[in-house]
């Protein structure tokens, strides 16, 4: 690629965020190498959630039906990443779509359905996650089981196998609290109309009047077998909360031909200070026991570890580290610092389990 | 002894001392967002607009005012990349932003120094020892007699001289201080460890060579010459420009230097008030503030290197406030006093003074 071989002979010449800077004068998505993508549509598409269409530069390598991709977002200055998962399979042309649901004080998510607007930029990372589509998913039969916003990597896997396989045979579970809640109804509609073996099942759990075609109550063996004759012939995937898909998992894996789920994680639980916590050292592969409230530099190296550092006091920012998740406290103005980012290993202590680059 | 501006107080007066400076610290770092983003992004856009202007005019060589104009822009667009921009961004001012392109950790800057050395030599050694005699290779940069309590040896009489050539080589001063070229003329460093020491920074050397003596000059054709002599004298007006800045926030008059026992059990009120006690500010409107990296603030800044410089403006006024109420000298004063206190000190303690030790220097009352 004469691409490459230019990147190549210009590397040792170019500063990326100088590159980036001039070329962001001529088009906002132009950098060296950050995944950048332009907001290019907007749509509502459900109460409080919004479904953003976005261009993605080159350095954005794609993903599979499934998959879920880290957003980064300036929220007052700081940026802040969110996973959030693809509703369109992937396109050559870098056009993606993802499904964003308002979380009562989600400072990511309120930004998103709030401040972003068409024209915006957003920073994308690398997707991952597992719960993609086997090699012969076009000849499979299909339960998807959606609780709340699960249905976003569902709705990709549903538009991936249709797709492939139009006749496909698909019913999709969609749980939520009340109709105005229901993400993609339009979408469903029009979908139904032209594949006959699509099935569309809205359950509702707070809706007080029902339509014929909806459902109500949480997930329970009766309501499955009544939708799903045929459950053991078919293979499922769920996503929802943690609470939800355990409840799925337990009710339909091993009743069925094959079972796959993804759940939000939950958000690290606090622990108070003394209790363990696991630091996980992502670059050397190493996992740690440690106790909350103390600093990780005197932690790290009481486990026999020499990280990098100078000053012990907060000053000198040698020992700093990135954290890629988990809560951590400055050991002096006790600031809480929940999001990813640069830390200081000597003023931090964990507050939760916790993910360093180190 | 010349005795300090500063009164001696007890244990327990530090440590309220200290209380206070740690509550403002922890104010303005709950008030960071996206005005001091927007603040270091504008400071990141004016070094390249500088940069970018300068560097054309450099090409308008048979309209000398223009040229000159290029040299001035370019000079401006590496103090400002060197002060308000990179030595801040260096010291994680910025990283609570979270944005790669802004870390302390990461960021280089167009300067012959390595940002390594810089993190290793000033980071940490200058401001965690700060003007500890033996501890802080900023007290005269291992070439220069600044303090009495440095004892004089013949080579000293130079210093006039040697101060000057130092001041227009500044960033190569700076480049090497992490070397410690007195120690391995002295014999005292194995085989092999000085050239592996050199390695990066002779990298950085030759990178920052080819750029402005090589690649921008054969990018003019016929005018390599003038293009080359514009890029110097750049250079020379940020080296000189950071030296005397630099200069004022540590060898003005009124600083102490303190021995290293102020280490033992030294508190994070203690600390606090050595800082305050051997740094030095500059007065100057906002402008003049921006150029200098806010290091006018030099006080502020030692206190809190971590926190966006663009804040040490308004933090100002209240660590003055606390320092008249603990009867700490505020050392500040206008850029023609402070730095005639460094001449006068360059000049001063070049001859022989009476011997002083710093032995007895203390910040708290025993």
């Amino acid at each position: 690629m004469a691409d490459g071989i230019l990147r190549r002979v210009m590397a040792p010449f170019v500063a990326p965020p100088v590159f980036d800077f001039w070329a962001q004068k001529v088009n906002r998505t132009l950098s060296w190498e950050r995944p950048l993508a332009r907001v290019v549509g907007r749509r509502v598409t459900a109460r409080g959630v919004v479904t953003l269409q976005l261009r993605a530069n080159r350095h954005f390598r794609g993903f599979q039906a499934g998959q879920h991709v880290p957003v980064s977002v300036e929220v007052d200055g700081v940026r802040m990443t969110r996973t959030y998962s693809p509703v369109t399979p992937w396109r050559a042309d870098g056009r993606l779509s993802i499904t964003v649901k308002a979380v009562a004080g989600g400072k990511v998510s309120n930004a998103l359905l709030n401040d972003v607007a068409v024209g915006d930029v957003l920073e994308l990372g690398p997707a991952f996650g597992d719960m993609v589509l086997p090699a012969d998913a076009a000849s499979r039969r299909w339960l998807l089981v959606a609780g709340g916003s699960g249905i976003t990597p569902l709705m990709c896997l549903l538009r991936a196998l249709l797709a492939e396989n139009p006749e496909a045979d698909i019913t999709l579970m969609q749980w939520a609290r009340e109709r105005v809640d229901l993400c993609f109804s339009d979408e469903f509609a029009r979908l139904q109309a032209r594949h006959a073996n699509l099935r569309v099942v809205p359950v509702l759990t707070r809706e007080t009047r029902l339509l014929p075609t909806e459902q109500t109550g949480r997930p329970d063996d009766a309501l499955f077998r009544a939708q799903m004759p045929d459950l053991g012939n078919r293979s499922v995937r769920a996503c929802g909360p943690w609470g939800f898909v355990d409840a799925v998992r337990s009710l339909l894996a091993g009743h069925c031909a094959d079972f796959a789920s993804e759940s939000f994680t939950p958000p690290p639980a606090n622990v108070s200070a003394g209790e363990a916590v696991t630091v996980t050292l992502a670059l050397s592969g190493r996992q740690l026991q440690v106790p909350s409230g103390v600093p990780l530099l005197e932690s790290l190296e009481a486990a026999g570890l020499q990280p990098e550092h100078g000053c012990r006091m907060g000053v000198c920012n040698t020992c700093v580290c990135n954290k890629r998740d988990g809560s951590t406290e400055h050991v002096h103005s006790a600031r809480r610092d929940d999001e990813a980012g640069p830390v200081r290993l000597c003023v931090s202590a964990p507050r939760s389990d916790i993910t360093l680059e180190l | 002894m010349k005795q300090s501006k500063s009164q001696v107080l007890t244990r327990e007066q530090v440590e309220q001392f200290g209380a206070e400076l740690d509550a403002l610290h922890d104010r303005v770092r709950a008030d960071l967002g996206q005005h001091d983003a927007d603040y270091i992004r504008r400071i990141f856009a004016a070094v390249r607009y500088t940069e970018a202007a300068g560097r054309i005019l450099l090409y308008c060589w048979f309209l000398p005012p223009l040229w000159v104009l290029g040299v001035l822009l370019l000079g401006l667009s590496k103090i400002l990349d060197n002060m308000e921009l990179g030595h801040n961004v260096i010291h994680g001012q910025y990283d609570w932003m979270n944005d790669p392109y802004l870390r302390g950790r990461d960021w280089e800057w167009d300067i012959v120094a390595t940002g390594d050395n810089w993190r290793e030599t000033h980071n940490f050694r200058h401001h965690t020892y700060t003007n500890i005699k033996g501890m802080d290779d900023d007290i005269g940069y291992g070439l220069l007699r600044l303090f009495p309590e440095q004892r004089w040896r013949p080579f000293y009489l130079f210093q006039p001289i040697i101060a000057v050539i130092f001041a227009l080589l500044f960033e190569w001063g700076v480049a090497i201080q992490d070397l410690r070229l007195g120690r391995y003329f002295k014999g005292k460093m194995a085989p092999g460890e000085m050239s592996a020491a050199f390695r990066p920074v002779g990298r950085k050397m030759r990178r920052q060579m080819i750029k402005d003596y090589l690649i921008f000059p054969l990018l003019g054709g016929p005018l390599f010459l003038p293009i080359l002599a514009g890029n110097a004298l750049a250079n020379v007006m940020r080296s000189l420009w950071t030296y005397i800045i630099i200069f004022c926030g540590h060898f003005t008059a009124d600083v102490d230097v303190f021995p290293k026992s102020v280490m033992n059990d030294e508190t994070r009120g203690q600390w606090y008030l050595r800082q305050i006690r051997g740094s030095s500010n500059l007065r100057g409107g906002k402008l003049f503030h921006i150029l200098t990296g806010n290091l006018s603030h030099q006080i502020e800044h030692h206190l809190f290197p971590t926190l966006p410089a663009n804040r040490y403006g308004e933090m100002a006024a209240e660590v003055r406030a606390i320092c008249k109420r603990y009867g700490v000298n505020y050392n500040t004063g206008s850029l023609w006093r402070q730095f005639g206190q460094v001449v006068w000190r360059i000049l001063r303690y070049s001859f022989p003074s009476k011997p002083v030790t710093v032995n007895r220097v203390r910040l708290v009352t025993e």
